[in-house]
């Protein structure tokens, strides 16, 4: 009888225990908080402290990113983040802090990137993101550089005798639920006049389960995430192919918060310094080696090297609110843009098409804005 | 043998015809489950990332100190189940007792060589010996606060702080030590459950008398909060938590995930614990009561020497089966709060580049599924032994 009673006693003090600790992790998180409702500015009229400050302060970049997108950001077995839009968080990081590490990357579903962006628990948004007019608009958000050109398509079975989008009257076409890949297949199956069955499924592996089972005639989603899934299909790759109509347009960006123009204008670079560093030919390989023996004045500039001028030598710094030498840790330590393609999303089979930069004949998407003095 | 075999599947026509059927359809079954687990299952996806379906993002270098709190939190366990008093059935020999440990906790043993095995590493070899000591010590412990004479004297307000202590300390210094944001996988599980059924105990029993008092208030507060909280899915609750607590709190304290399902999953399982308690205070003859009263005892006293004692040990399995469903809702937080859990981490693996689009989700989530299976299925067994002991049914 007595036990239950010293039971119960042990149980209420380790109660009382567990709540201290509790409380007293509960005021750690107070701290930065209280930056970020200062950096949003959206609570006072008072002195507005933008994010490039409060990034520096804080000696990390929070950056909204997913553990679960092909290619793009997954998390490996050692539990890195890796991914191209890792990297670019990592490249956001390397140039403003110089330290490609310090990212704290937080995961987020779909629904919660906005809110997160908003309510000041991310600095940036690197995941996927398309820009859209509503999110640019009513969700606050700026958006930045693309850092890739998507598009939504359909892949069927190479057998199946479909040779573009319009062949596939009353096909099943399956999606993942919860995107703009849903709405977006109803829309160009009303809009071709094709009378599609759109199946939603909540995950990719169902969705390969029922394809493999012959419950759908075609996968319809973005071209990357085809790709992906058309190198790790079980039957070979060459079992699927790829319709060539792309009908949606998908530009992939970094978003931040309304408002905060130097943040953003520091974000813009980091992201634009991979472009023009491919433009340049630079490499995390060679970048040490032209960055001592280069003549060329716009490298120069560009990596932040002394130059000889008639007033002495100087660094250019264009006043980005950036380290004169953001483009070199950007490049040291993550590397250029092709690099971080081929290293994340050339092993998926991607192709870089429109995704090759300017001076190589590509899009004009991807171009550089010159920095000059 | 065959004798046996006419007699119970084969005695009419009837009985072959359905023996033949179902059996077959049973024998498939377990073909298919046979040749899924050694032949076509692809567990490479578990073997490459048991790190995170264990302790998720969680810092190797200080992956010690969680080894160190399950040795500390077994030495506690074992202590407390160590020290109860002695059954009424008869002492096993040897031999018996090997037998009946092996059928206990071979389970939990087998679970631990598979993950000794996946892991490659001897660190968790020693891991696994270390816990196996924590556990003999516990026991040697409650032995000691059974037997002995000296260490019996303690008061309970004492002595359970005391073994409890190690456990505590370490998993406050690894919160400490670590940022709770890498904490994921069975870690979270586990330490959600474990935290919210060690809370929700005295809040449930406090409701339960509550519910009963004499004052009018109390009764009604009571009343309204577990007819309130029973009468709202655990799964709204954890989004609220997730969401509107920002309401009611000063957006200053924004309190980590793992405790807002902590919160809600004590606050939840309180209310369902209180009614299973009063189910268990309602069969204890009001004569009792009364005695009591007659004797000049105060309520606590009647409470705590004649009824709870009483009605806690007759309904030990209604317990035991909230704590294991508690146990095995913990990971609901994982897509309510988005929390790094466990369910999470297989689900998010599917998608490495190594592992993309191959339909391995099947083998993950099975994995998911063995590891709640076994802690719940030894929870349950255990709870049986315990009401056996205390002889529920029998008194």
């Amino acid at each position: 009888m007595k036990k239950e009673l010293t039971l119960l006693s042990t149980l209420a003090v380790a109660a009382l225990v567990l709540a201290g600790c509790a409380a007293d992790d509960g005021s750690q998180p107070s701290a930065t908080t209280t930056v970020t409702v200062q950096a949003d500015g959206s609570t006072d009229g008072g002195a507005q402290v933008s994010l490039l400050e409060s990034v520096k302060a804080a000696g990390t970049v929070r950056c909204g990113t997913r553990d679960a997108l092909p290619g793009f950001a997954v998390l490996d077995s050692s539990g890195e983040h890796v991914g191209f839009d890792s990297d670019f968080c990592r490249v956001i990081a390397a140039a403003v802090l110089g330290d490609a590490g310090a990212v704290d990357m937080v995961d987020l579903e779909t629904s919660d990137r906005f809110t997160a962006l908003q309510n000041g628990s991310i600095d940036v948004l690197v995941r996927n993101t398309t820009w859209t007019a509503t999110r640019d608009g009513a969700e606050a958000s700026t958006f930045l550089q693309p850092t890739f050109y998507d598009g939504q398509g359909v892949m069927v079975a190479t057998n199946s005798g479909y040779n573009s989008v319009s062949d596939m009257n009353g096909a099943i076409v399956c999606v993942a639920k919860g995107t703009t890949t849903e709405g977006n297949a109803a829309q160009e199956s009303s809009r071709l006049g094709l009378n599609w069955e759109v199946r939603a499924f909540d995950e990719v592996d169902l969705i390969l389960e029922a394809f493999l089972a012959g419950q759908c005639d075609g996968w319809s989603s973005d071209v990357s995430q085809l790709t992906g899934l058309r190198s790790a299909y079980p039957d070979g790759t060459n079992a699927l192919k790829i319709l060539p109509e792309v009908f949606s347009k998908e530009p992939l960006a970094p978003a931040v918060l309304d408002g905060d123009t130097a943040w953003a204008t520091a974000v813009q670079w980091a992201v634009l310094a991979t472009i023009q560093a491919e433009e340049f030919g630079l490499t995390s390989a060679n970048v040490d080696s032209i960055r001592s023996s280069t003549t060329d004045i716009g490298i120069q500039r560009f990596l932040g090297v002394e130059i000889e001028t008639s007033d002495g030598s100087a660094v250019l710094d264009p006043g980005l609110g950036l380290p004169t030498d953001f483009a070199y840790q950007v490049v040291k330590q993550v590397g250029n843009y092709g690099e971080i393609f081929e290293r994340h999303l050339t092993p998926l089979g991607l192709e870089r098409g429109v995704n090759s930069i300017w001076s190589d004949g590509g899009s004009a998407l991807l171009t550089t804005i010159p920095l000059n003095p | 043998m065959i004798l046996w075999l006419r007699r119970n599947l084969f005695r009419s026509i009837w009985d072959s015809i359905t023996t033949i059927v179902f059996g077959g359809i049973a024998l498939w079954f377990i073909w298919i489950s046979i040749e899924f687990v050694f032949i076509t299952g692809r567990w490479e996806i578990v073997e490459v990332n048991l790190k995170l379906f264990l302790v998720g993002r969680f810092p190797e270098e200080l992956m010690w100190l969680i080894g160190a709190s399950m040795v500390a939190i077994a030495f506690w366990v074992a202590a407390v189940a160590g020290g109860s008093p002695l059954g009424t059935e008869p002492r096993l020999r040897l031999a018996e007792r090997i037998v009946d440990y092996v059928r206990r906790f071979g389970l939990i043993f087998a679970l631990a060589i598979l993950l000794v095995v996946l892991s490659n590493s001897l660190d968790s070899l020693l891991w696994v010996g270390l816990l196996g000591i924590g556990v003999f010590a516990g026991r040697v412990v409650g032995r000691m606060r059974r037997d002995n004479k000296i260490i019996q004297k303690l008061p309970g307000i004492i002595w359970q702080p005391m073994i409890a202590t190690p456990a505590i300390a370490l998993v406050i210094f690894t919160l400490l030590e670590s940022t709770l944001e890498l904490w994921g996988g069975f870690l979270i599980n586990f330490y959600m459950a474990l935290i919210s059924i060690i809370l929700c105990f005295p809040l449930g029993l406090l409701l339960a008398l509550g519910r009963r008092s004499s004052f009018p208030v109390i009764r009604f507060i009571c009343t309204a909060y577990i007819e309130l909280i029973r009468g709202a899915p655990l799964f709204v609750l954890l989004l609220l938590a997730g969401v509107a607590l920002e309401f009611f709190i000063p957006p200053t304290i924004s309190p980590d995930a793992v405790f807002r399902g902590i919160t809600v999953f004590t606050l939840f399982t309180a209310a369902y614990l209180a009614e299973i308690v009063r189910g268990g205070l309602q069969g204890i003859p009001s004569g009792q009561i009364e005695a009591g009263k007659a004797l000049g005892l105060s309520t606590v006293k009647i409470n705590s020497l004649i009824t709870l004692p009483q009605a806690l040990r007759s309904v030990i399995p209604a317990q035991i089966g909230q704590f294991i469903s508690l146990f095995k809702d913990t990971t609901l937080a994982g897509v309510a709060l988005n929390l790094f859990d466990v369910m999470t981490v297989g689900k998010v693996i599917t998608k490495q580049d190594d592992f993309l689009g191959q339909g391995l989700i099947y083998e993950s989530l099975i994995f998911v599924g063995l590891l709640f299976w076994v802690v719940s299925y030894v929870m349950s067994k255990e709870s049986q032994r315990l009401e056996k002991r205390l002889g529920v049914g029998i008194r």
